[in-house]
């Protein structure tokens, strides 16, 4: 056993007690991370973890990110070293300031270990789309099997014991459905909560930075670490932090828990669908208030095509500064015009350009009636329902993906119930901007699945709580696909 | 609604400042066929269009001014790092005039 096995508060006492230094936790997370057999890395950071370890002062028993290595995910801007976003476009670009995420985290002490992969710019879901090929399940050796994504590696890597921490983005469900492949804890807080300044933008009224955690205590305190105002981000919420690491608590009974029917009846895993109604059993033995809701099938369905049109429509918005001209690498051509062309049509894969087109197409003049605010105006009915739902219950409790994590060339029918509503309905929390978590459920043929739970807005601590009661109800904490190698 | 066919695409792209190449345009298509079925499902949703379009997730006011403090901008070399053709501080592209 290695302490970098372990919790991130597990790490601090033993860090506390001399048990280990930072600078052996550092050794070893860099050397997990160049054996890494999974493609999680963009960059690993062996120079500025050193230079972190070496900057550390004296260790505080209250800081408990002290000496704590993490990873981040590479379209987080961090000041000279490299960021790509996994996108040709952007090879070469060296950022001249750094994410406040990335700042906080250096200046509690954490220790950077690496960039992660993701899909180009964080546009998909599979962990197949970025510059550097496909991102591997670590659970599965012989590498048939997605992660998902967006933040692929810094879920490859958290689960793989290379850091207790990897800082990702969600923007449908980025850090919320891989986490539930990978068997880890992934909180996506309130809109606002965290900021996202140096976060490159995809669609920035749906983006929220999350993070991976190997457990629910590590999720509160990573937290409580990253929330607060940032002026740098007119966005970032003036409301006060809480200590949720201290407040935090396991809090089931009495506890109002919707299920929504037509997102648990669209799930045809008879296995996923058995464990997790096991733990809603659990949790009403322990006195939660189960109660079985319903929202209009037709706004189930519709989740994903609104999520799709209005991220297409600010993702081409947004990555048009992308021209090849002030960074990444540059083309000669008889006019700029030529220039940029050049650059864009070979630094963009084919399905970026494809999901730009279609964003494009939805804000015409011509179709923006029918398409761009038709999908904005479904997107105020789903969120007003989910409030609704959240008015009467303190939570909503759903399995967080209808399958463990798919094969790479598995394929689905993408007019099918399952598709639209079981695999896509986590943007629901994206649409609402509503603290959402994804923790581990169980397994099944050596592949974990998890299940989720979306609160009111900034009531993370009410998220937290209850998790931390789940978590004790199944014992899957601390899940590591090291276990199963 | 503008109907979907490949001069609808192509123009997009050129507006985007791309290219595509034939079979691009062609896995394109049929992915508008089936986001186009996706949306009608929006189409049949009950009042849909009696709403307000929701742009954020809820509304976000900000009743402050930041002091008025100067700060050092970014110096030039640092702003331009990243441009790999610079010349005299400026960043060279072709000619637009003879």
């Amino acid at each position: 056993m290695s302490y970098l096995d372990l919790n991130i508060y597990e790490i601090h006492q033993a860090l506390l007690d001399g048990k280990v230094t930072p600078l052996e936790l550092a050794k070893e997370a860099l050397s997990r991370a160049k054996a890494d057999t999974n493609n999680s890395f963009e960059y690993i950071s062996e120079n500025e973890a050193l230079e972190a370890v070496e900057a550390l002062k004296n260790k505080d028993k209250n800081n408990l990110m002290w000496g704590i290595p993490f990873v981040i995910k590479d379209n987080f801007s961090t000041k000279d070293i490299p960021t790509t976003a996994s996108s040709n476009i952007l090879n070469g670009y060296t950022p001249v300031f750094s994410s406040e995420v990335y700042v906080r985290l250096i200046n509690a002490g954490g220790i950077p270990i690496g960039k992660t992969t993701l899909d180009e710019l964080a546009m998909g879901g599979s962990g197949m789309t970025g510059h550097k090929g496909f991102t591997y399940n670590p659970y599965d050796p012989s590498h048939k099997h997605m992660v998902g994504g967006s933040s692929c590696g810094s879920a490859a890597a958290t689960s793989s014991n290379i850091a207790p921490l990897g800082i990702g983005s969600d923007t449908g469900d980025s850090v919320r459905k891989p986490a539930s492949h990978a068997g880890l804890v992934g909180f996506k807080p309130t809109w606002g909560r965290i900021s996202r300044f140096g976060l490159f933008p995809f669609a920035t009224s749906l983006d929220h930075v999350a993070y991976f955690t190997r457990s629910v205590e590590d999720s509160a305190i990573t937290l409580g670490l990253l929330a607060g105002r940032d002026d740098k981000d007119m966005t970032s919420s003036f409301k006060p932090v809480e200590n949720y690491f201290k407040n935090l608590k396991p809090c089931i009974s009495g506890v109002k828990v919707a299920i929504i029917k037509e997102i648990l009846d669209s799930i045809s895993d008879q296995y996923i669908k058995e464990t997790y109604l096991k733990t809603v059993d659990e949790l009403k033995a322990k006195g939660a208030i189960i109660n079985y809701v319903s929202m209009d099938i037709r706004l189930c369905k519709a989740i994903f095509p609104t999520y799709f049109i209005i991220s297409c429509a600010e993702a081409t918005s947004n990555n048009a500064n992308l021209d090849g001209i002030k960074f990444g690498p540059r083309y000669e051509g008889s006019d700029y015009q030529e220039v940029m062309t050049k650059a864009r049509t070979n630094g963009f894969s084919e399905l970026i350009r494809r999901r730009f087109i279609l964003g494009s197409y939805s804000l015409l003049s011509e179709n923006q009636k029918d398409v761009f605010l038709r999908a904005q105006k479904c997107r105020r009915l789903i969120v007003n329902r989910v409030n609704e739902i959240l008015k009467d219950n303190d939570v909503i409790y759903l399995p967080a993906a209808p399958t463990t994590a798919p094969l790479f060339n598995a394929s689905a029918d993408k007019l099918s119930d399952e598709y639209l509503i079981a695999d896509n309905y986590l943007a629901i929390g994206n649409f609402a901007g509503l603290p959402s978590l994804t923790l581990p459920l169980g397994k099944k043929e050596g592949l974990p699945f998890g299940g989720n739970i979306t609160g009111r807005a900034f009531d993370e601590q009410m998220v937290l709580n209850f998790s931390l009661g789940l978590q004790e109800i199944t014992g899957l904490k601390n899940l590591s696909s090291k276990e199963g190698k | 609604m503008k109907p979907v066919n490949k001069s609808v695409l192509e123009e997009a792209a050129q507006k985007l400042m791309f290219e595509m190449d034939e079979k691009q345009y062609d896995t394109l298509l049929e992915e508008f066929h089936t986001i186009l079925s996706q949306l009608e499902l929006i189409g049949e949703i009950p009042g849909v269009d009696e709403v307000e379009p929701m742009t954020f997730p809820f509304d976000v006011t900000n009743s402050f001014l930041r002091e008025d403090v100067t700060q050092k901008p970014l110096d030039r070399d640092v702003a331009l790092k990243n441009a790999s053709d610079v010349v005299d501080g400026q960043i060279r592209l072709p000619k637009v005039v003879g």
